[in-house]
């Protein structure tokens, strides 16, 4: 029988320790695979913040730099400006890159490096247990906001891709969702193209993935993903907020 | 080679890419300003890279990412940036990565003054970020010991791949004064890292740079810094003696104050005092050494100067002494400067109260 | 020999850029120089100081107590900084902008109207120059076809004019110098 189905080249031939249902290990799988497709696994640089994405440091087949919470924009920065060659790109949870972090992802999108972030929201610290998180949706409950988050006292979700396709600078500015194969191949194909234009060097791509945390949001893996469908994508629109090279 | 009159923050940005740095990335602060300003235009004439961060934060993580790439990284600031640097520090140091940090300090705590002091000596020698560990520190005290420890500064780091600080306050920072600079090197002739990241077209197994670990990996990285720092403390501590031999007074000064203190020291002996010097070069590893050749038979007191109060070092002087000789102190602190006669009248009331 | 050196007045009033010529002369002339500067936290308008030291031996301490000459080019740095004149110095005063009289008997003051003779060579922006002028007439610390030299070297790239100007503001103040130690 041929052979249809292969794990990727850019990660290592183990199991993940991903909660039950969570899509972390989705995202892994298809941006290795846009990794391999592009003949990119023995020239990709991943940068890894602090989270649950820390540890794709055990998953991951490609060189990686482990760096702290929220900075992993300002480390790619430094690795792309001495390294160009490399395909430079980080893979940032919320908490990390909507909260101790938005200064270094607004101002590295605001250079225009020539980098990707991929941005796995799931509006959840799901590391640390479940706090709440700059893109924890008004009402939805965390650890921090038990009675569901105030926007009187909590503010609003904070909205990264509308925040960065005002910037001049950016080249590529998409959301997509995880919870449909229909959406997940969307996101693959956004994956692509920010990638691509590193490649090219038409400068900083982001591409967020509005993902889930059953353990966190105390749902069953199922549940989880109608809440997605419910509650998060609703709030938060997919689409490609910006693109450079599209035609008008 | 002839010399010229550089300006501190100059010069050392200078001898720094004569190492063979092709990476700053630093925030502006007073009074180190002068460094960055010379990296953005003199690195691009090397082919190296200058990235005015967002944040002092921002500014170290860059270096991180440049330095895990194998590229000779380096940052700079002033006390209160240094503060916000600890972060990264920490992170270089846990991740085993080379880099040079210069600290033009100012006064302190706090947001201080933006004149000139030592008033990190602590900061720089006992926690340069959290997690239990030492960078070497380096603390010149004329502007040719900046440029020559900088330059060294470079290889050291790579050696023992860890971060060092060069420890200089604001005085040497914008003071200007002739030095002969070193040779240029080519970071093409360097050898390539066995570590750093990213391929060049090689195969090879992947490389992770990072500072986690698991418990047992990460507990015997601890353990080899125990070998590390017995090994500093053994070859690398450098310190000036001036003057120990009848000694009955020593003086200990680093960097700037050494200067005024030396001078003092020289008056003083013209006039028959006894009085001799340790000027540690490196603060951490602290020159033991020198002090273990005090006899605390001879030598009646210890005089510690620092351009700081209190006074940070007088720990350490008590350590290497085992507490055997008294010390005093004298120090300026706020942004006020140490001059000769201060510091030669307050030797002379300690010798004096003493005798 | 060692000389002790502060030049002393306002933000924008050339005191830093005239004693880092000096400076720079001094090491031309195979002397060891130190350039020290204080500045206040204000870009422009606040008091600027600096000390430089020219010395035949090494130079140990660049944080001397008092200094030897002190050059004063407004009545706001005279009074802060005379204090650190040491006893038996020289006071070099720019008259146009100092008025009040020097409560001092120890001194040599040598008095010359800087900001006068900068406008009318041409530029009220140098009076820094007739002021280190009258400083190397009157004391021995650098050979001045050495500093004239230095100085004319930084206008390279300027219009010839400028660097005439500065020359002839140079000489005015050298002359005021000699006639001072002539008269020592």
């Amino acid at each position: 029988m041929e052979k249809t189905y292969t794990r990727p080249k850019s990660l290592q031939p183990l199991q993940s320790g991903f909660c039950p249902g969570c899509l972390h290990g989705t995202a892994s799988k298809i941006i290795s695979e846009v990794i391999d497709e592009l003949q990119q696994a023995h020239n990709a640089l991943l940068v890894l913040p602090v989270g649950c994405a820390t540890m794709g440091l055990l998953y991951w087949k490609v060189d990686m730099i482990g760096s702290a919470h929220g900075r992993a924009p300002a480390v790619a920065t430094g690795a792309k400006r001495s390294h160009p060659s490399s395909l430079v790109f980080t893979y940032q949870g919320d908490g990390d890159l909507a909260a101790i972090g938005l200064g270094e992802i607004l101002s590295a999108a605001n250079r225009g490096e020539n980098i990707t972030v991929v941005f796995a929201n799931n509006s959840t610290y799901g590391m640390t247990g479940g706090q709440m998180a700059p893109t924890t949706l008004v009402g939805q409950k965390s650890t921090t906001s038990p009675s569901g988050r105030n926007a009187e006292t909590e503010g609003h979700p904070i909205p990264m891709c509308e925040l960065i396709k005002e910037l001049k600078s950016p080249a590529f500015v998409a959301r997509y969702a995880l919870d449909t194969p229909q959406n997940i191949r969307k996101a693959r194909a956004g994956i692509k193209k920010a990638f691509s234009y590193q490649l090219e060097e038409k400068g900083f791509s982001f591409v967020e993935l509005l993902t889930n945390c059953p353990t966190n949001w105390g749902l069953t893996p199922l549940q989880s993903l109608e809440y997605m469908q419910n509650h998060t994508i609703p709030n938060y629109p997919l689409g490609v907020f910006k693109d450079k090279e599209a035609k008008e | 080679m002839s010399k010229q009159l550089m300006k501190g923050c100059e010069a050392v940005a200078e001898a720094a890419v004569r190492a063979g740095c092709r990476f700053f990335a630093g925030y502006p602060i007073t009074p180190q300003n002068e460094i960055p300003e010379y990296m953005s235009s003199r690195l691009p004439e090397v082919g190296g890279t200058f990235v005015q961060g967002e944040s002092e934060i921002a500014s170290i993580n860059m270096v991180y990412g440049a330095s895990a790439t194998g590229t000779r990284a380096m940052t700079s600031s002033s006390s209160p940036g240094i503060s916000l640097k600890t972060e990264g520090i920490s992170y270089l140091a846990g991740a085993l990565l080379p880099a040079v940090i210069v600290n033009v300090s100012r006064g302190g705590p706090g947001l201080g003054s933006i004149q000139p002091a030592q008033s990190d000596y602590l900061q720089a020698t006992k926690a340069p970020g959290h997690g239990g560990f030492h960078t070497l520190v380096f603390a010149p005290s004329t502007l040719q010991e900046a440029v020559d420890l900088t330059y060294e500064a470079f290889d050291y780091a790579e050696r023992d791949r860890c971060p060092v600080m060069i420890l200089m306050d604001g005085c040497l920072g914008s003071i200007m004064e002739s030095v002969s600079l070193p040779a240029m090197k080519d970071p093409a002739e360097f050898e390539e890292t066995k570590w750093a990241v990213g391929y060049n077209g090689q195969s090879r197994p992947t490389r992770i740079i990072t500072s986690i670990y698991p418990e047992l990996v990460l507990e015997n990285n601890n353990k080899a810094r125990v070998e590390t720092y017995a090994r500093w403390a053994k070859e690398d501590a450098k310190a000036e003696e001036l003057l120990l031999d009848d000694a009955q007074y020593v003086v200990v000064a680093y960097g700037i104050a050494a200067r005024v203190a030396k001078q003092a020291v020289l008056a003083l002996r013209a006039k028959g005092i006894k009085i001799g010097m340790i000027r540690p070069i490196t603060l951490y590893p602290f020159p033991k050494q020198s002090f273990a050749k005090l006899n605390s038979a001879n030598v009646k007191a210890i005089i510690d100067i620092e351009m700081t109060i209190p006074a940070q070092m007088e720990e350490d002087i008590a350590l290497a002494t085992h507490c055997a000789i008294p010390i005093h102190s004298y120090g300026r602190s706020g942004g006020n400067l140490l001059d000769d006669d201060g510091v030669r009248q307050a030797i002379e009331k300690i010798v004096g109260g003493e005798a | 020999m060692k000389n002790i050196l502060i030049i002393s007045g306002s933000g924008g009033q050339g005191v830093m850029s005239i004693g880092i010529t000096f400076a720079q002369s001094a090491v031309k002339a195979e002397k060891f120089a130190t350039f020290m500067p204080l500045y206040g936290p204000e870009q422009r308008g606040g008091s600027a100081k600096c000390t430089v030291i020219v010395s035949d031996e090494e130079i140990i301490s660049p944080l001397p107590s008092k200094c030897d000459t002190l050059i004063a080019m407004n009545e706001q740095s005279l009074k802060k900084f005379l204090g650190e004149l040491a006893p038996g110095g020289t006071l070099i005063i720019n008259s146009s902008r100092v008025t009040s009289p020097v409560n001092r008997e120890d001194l040599r003051i040598i008095s010359l109207p800087a900001d006068d003779i900068a406008l009318k060579v041409g530029s009220a922006k140098i009076a820094n120059v007739p002021m280190i002028g009258a400083f190397l007439g009157y004391t021995n610390a650098l050979d001045s076809e050495i500093f004239l030299n230095t100085l004319t070297e930084k206008f390279a790239s300027k219009p010839p004019q400028i660097i005439e100007m500065n020359q002839q503001a140079f000489q005015e103040g050298f002359a005021v110098g000699q006639a001072a130690k002539a008269n020592a």
